[in-house]
């Protein structure tokens, strides 16, 4: 596994009298998939959130590819080549498929030349890279059809896709299986493998059998602090996680 | 409707066998009007309801120009479109900070600081009296005093507006204007800087504005108060709505119903808005996509194509 690319610093996320992110120092390594887990609430999305510049945070730094990124807005985060995926769909729906990757590839692309009068398919580079990331998440067939007809399922797919075309170098995943059936969910896990390696890949799940089968390494969330990090052996072990997770549970 | 271009050229060719060549220009002026709206209220779901602020600015000062310095026309039109850009500028900075209800709200507000210094300023506006006197100078030996000439000028811009909005819509840009409309979260994830975005689709609406408004001041010869008021930036949606917000031919139909219709039922019927106000409670009920929508649903049958959401 290769050094840090993206760490925290003592992150902290307040709103008001309720700290989200308490405390949070955290180191992904580069090409590796790393999962957040924790019970809901305990304050995983919040992190992300920070991480791609939704709001800045109370205290702490954030640090990417060792250059300090605390507070860079999220339409500039995206160009620094973070790129995330939302736990709730949220797409373009009347854009085609096509175009939805289409608009996240020239947001990241080399060139905004002619961005008033070239027509859109003059830009090749940009249509072979969201043609590629459609590709990726098994959608190319569809890529003309509105966003707002294909299925939940398949919505989730482009969300990922839409991530894929900004070609980033982290992926921060938020929850891609959610709300998925037993199926979809299978070919989500497997897409989410076909990417591991080619990605440093940040994964929030609360599916607990498939973390522990795609991760690299694993940090636990509880009530916005870390608890535990590790491999998923040693996650599998702690009897912090345990209790942790099965008080989420009876709650 | 197979090549939409084709049918706005045979309408320029014949809507003056129909109405006065008059009405006609104000027909197609009034479209390039609509066409500036449309990027903002169409492309990017930005309801902008002071778009008089920019069509009355660049008619009082392309006006004052012709009038008193006596530039040419198409220094004239250059003029519009540059005041139409700046005050669009200035005031759609202010705007972008915010969104929905409060977004219109100053769009309007400010549309109402622009007609009280119209208003007030008498000396140059002539305030409630307009500024009569605008003229339209020949030049390269062409008479534009002639109504027909005129016309024809007239449907010359409209024709080029037409194209250089298609152009602009279906550019990067119009396809992130899209992106703004349908998830402006996602668009600012992705990586837009939103509000740059929408301040950019506001120029160049800004800038069409201009353009209909300097042609408007010629087209009469006076810049009537009313041209910078709210009933103007009120008039452009309205009959962007009725014709179809949805796409880029919408506001020119819009137009040509709604200039025909005050035209010509004016003179016979005093209470005629009551028509354009059944118009648009059919719109707002059964045709969200006003006249295009319409007609795809009544005649093709076709499916609303991908551009076009249900708002």
């Amino acid at each position: 596994m290769g050094q840090a690319l993206l760490q925290t610093q003592n992150l902290t996320k307040s709103f008001g009298a309720l700290t989200a992110v308490n405390d949070v120092t955290l180191s992904i390594a580069e090409g590796s998939l790393h999962s957040i887990i924790g019970p809901n609430g305990a304050g995983k999305t919040t992190l992300f959130n920070l991480l791609t510049g939704t709001f800045p945070p109370t205290s702490g730094r954030i640090v990417f590819d060792q250059k300090e990124i605390t507070g860079t807005p999220a339409h500039r985060v995206a160009h620094l080549g973070l790129a995330r995926s939302y736990q709730r769909t949220t797409v373009f729906p009347a854009l085609s498929l096509l175009d939805n990757a289409w608009v996240a590839a020239f947001a990241t692309g080399k060139s905004w030349d002619g961005l008033l009068f070239k027509k859109s398919s003059s830009y090749p580079e940009i249509q072979e890279r969201s043609l590629h990331a459609l590709r990726d998440v098994g959608l190319e067939s569809k890529a003309n059809q509105p966003a707002r007809e294909i299925s939940h399922g398949e919505q989730r797919q482009l969300e990922l896709a839409l991530a894929l075309a900004a070609a980033p170098r982290v992926l921060l995943l938020d929850e891609p299986a959610a709300g998925l059936s037993p199926e979809e969910t299978r070919r989500m896990v497997a897409l989410v493998r076909a990417l591991k390696g080619r990605y440093t890949i940040v994964l929030i799940e609360h599916k607990i059998d498939i973390i522990m089968s795609v991760s690299d390494r694993i940090s636990v969330m509880h009530f916005g602090s870390l608890i535990a990090e590790g491999t998923p052996g040693e996650i599998q072990r702690n009897p912090e996680v345990r209790r942790a997770y099965l008080g989420g549970v009876a709650a | 409707m197979k090549n939409p271009l084709l049918l706005v050229l045979i309408s320029i060719v014949l809507l003056p066998l129909a109405v006065r060549p008059a009405i006609a220009s104000e027909i197609w002026i009034f479209a390039i009007f609509g066409l500036g709206l449309n990027l903002l209220l169409g492309y990017t779901g930005l309801l902008s309801f002071g778009q008089g602020t920019f069509f009355g600015s660049a008619a009082y000062v392309a006006g004052w120009l012709l009038k008193y310095y006596g530039i040419n026309v198409f220094l004239a039109l250059g003029v519009g479109m540059g005041v139409g850009a700046l005050s669009a500028l200035a005031v759609g900075y202010l705007c972008v900070q915010r969104s929905g209800l409060y977004f219109i709200m100053l769009t309007f507000a400010l549309n109402q600081l622009f007609y009280f210094v119209a208003y007030q300023w008498t000396s140059v506006t002539g305030g409630e009296d307009g500024m009569p006197g605008v003229p339209r100078p020949a030049m390269l030996g062409i008479d534009f005093s002639s109504p027909l000439v005129y016309y024809a000028f007239v449907s010359a811009i409209f024709l080029l507006s037409l194209l250089l909005m298609k152009r602009i819509v279906e550019s990067p840009l119009g396809k992130i204007l899209v992106a703004i409309r349908e998830n402006e979260v996602r668009a600012g994830a992705v990586g837009f800087h939103v509000p740059r975005f929408k301040l950019l689709a506001f120029v160049i609406g800004g800038a069409f504005s201009g353009l209909a408004g300097v042609l408007y001041a010629m087209l009469f010869g006076i810049v009537p108060l009313e041209s910078i008021s709210f009933v103007t930036s009120g008039n452009v949606v309205f009959a962007t709505l009725i014709g179809g917000s949805g796409s880029l031919y919408g506001p020119i139909i819009g137009s040509v119903v709604f200039i025909w219709l005050s035209e010509s039922m004016s003179n016979v019927w005093a209470r005629w808005p009551l028509l354009l106000g059944v118009a648009f409670v059919i719109v707002v009920l059964f045709f969200r996509g006003g006249v295009v929508e319409a007609w795809d649903r009544l005649f093709s049958r076709r499916k609303i194509s991908p551009s076009r959401s249900a708002h």
